[in-house]
């Protein structure tokens, strides 16, 4: 195969596996990829390609490589027998650069198995009749959180909160952020 | 479920209809029915959140209807006796008792408005993670926060609905609170 056309073919294999491991398009078979991608090779030869290069993609994805860790190990990947050529690490090398924070996106979503706040609207009504004889016209704040764990249907949680409730919510919030700066600036 | 009430020490019935007439007066924020359940289970007593839940919508309702329609403590006796008849006497003992005390306060008109599926909040906790790794990337290292919020319902029980949150997630949520706190303010 001429470099160039090469370059494209595996470019795109590897973005034909990404979307079937990472961004969940399971139709994405290995037949199809060979006829599109690869029509002129043998299917064990193709399948060995696809392996290995399957077998780099996750490797660099577990680790979640910076350039550093990428250029040490597909420097020593081009070094091995039976390993790539730098022609192929090149391509792989601008593969990950393009796509790291996507897939890294998807391997964290991938592992929370919690509920998951899918979104949130509110609105602020005025009460007309209050619980308190001595308060009318006090505002109040309808939240709705739709909540759901990954791929199921979601729980529509429907909340009210007067100022007070806001505001305590508000000094709870405060304590999260103070502690999330605290653990950013120590790692 | 009125048969589960034959099993509830008096006690324990007791304090349930404390807590629900204190939640009609509007003197705590809700019913701690799982708490309850644990508590009785630990004492030997077969019930679950379930009958506790369907028991406390019953005296619920009977203390709101007492309410409504004004009823002394000797009429309220009559009507039990006559119309729930498998009532078991220490239960109506303790619901007269409870009535005779607090019933007079009970506001009728709270109750109607209610009836949607609005719950208030009540409380939140919190906790800081950081995912490090996993089964399918070694190199997790993403931070999130895991909430729990203690809501009470229509009916005043108090439930338990938990979430995470990744840190733009979160940073969102905040946001939405302090937009809220500021209409709040200028309503």
């Amino acid at each position: 195969m001429a470099a160039a056309e090469g370059g494209k073919a595996l470019s795109a294999l590897l973005g034909g596996m990404a979307q079937a491991a990472y961004y969940g398009k399971a139709d994405i078979t290995e037949e199809l990829l060979r006829g599109q991608l690869y029509p002129e090779a043998a299917p064990e030869e193709f399948r060995a390609l696809r392996a290995k290069m399957g077998g780099l993609l996750q490797s660099i994805a577990s680790a979640d490589m910076d350039l550093n860790q990428l250029e040490a190990f597909l420097t020593a990947q081009t070094k091995k027998q039976g390993g790539i050529t730098s022609d192929q690490a090149a391509v792989i090398a601008k593969f990950w650069k393009n796509h790291r924070v996507k897939i890294h996106e998807s391997l964290v979503n991938q592992s929370c198995w919690d509920n998951v706040l899918k979104n949130m609207n509110w609105r602020v009504d005025l009460k007309a009749q209050s619980r308190h004889d001595d308060q009318i016209n006090t505002p109040v704040a309808i939240v709705e959180m739709e909540l759901g764990k990954n791929g199921q249907e979601s729980e529509y949680l429907c909340l009210e909160f007067d100022e007070a409730k806001v505001s305590h919510m508000l000094k709870k919030l405060s304590e999260i952020e103070e502690s999330m700066t605290a653990l950013t600036q120590t790692t | 479920a009125v048969d589960k009430i034959n099993l509830i020490p008096q006690d324990f019935f007791a304090e349930l209809c404390e807590q629900i007439i204190q939640h009609l007066n509007h003197k705590n924020p809700g019913i701690n029915t799982v708490e309850l359940c644990q508590r009785l289970q630990t004492s030997g007593i077969e019930v679950n959140v379930d009958d506790l839940a369907k028991i406390t919508n019953i005296v619920s309702f009977l203390f709101s209807t007492a309410a409504r329609s004004n009823l002394s403590t000797e009429e309220l006796s009559s009507a039990l006796g006559s119309t729930v008849n498998t009532l078991p006497k220490h239960a109506v003992q303790v619901i007269r008792h409870v009535w005779s005390e607090q019933g007079k306060s009970v506001a009728v008109s709270e109750n109607q408005r209610h009836m949607t599926t609005v719950g208030q909040f009540v409380d939140i906790k919190w906790k800081l993670g950081v995912a490090m790794s996993s089964d399918t990337c070694r190199s997790l290292k993403y931070p999130y926060v895991a909430v729990t919020l203690k809501v009470a319902d229509p009916s005043g029980q108090i439930t338990n609905k938990c979430f995470e949150m990744t840190v733009p997630q979160f940073k969102n949520f905040f946001r939405q609170f302090k937009e809220m706190a500021a209409v709040l303010e200028t309503v």
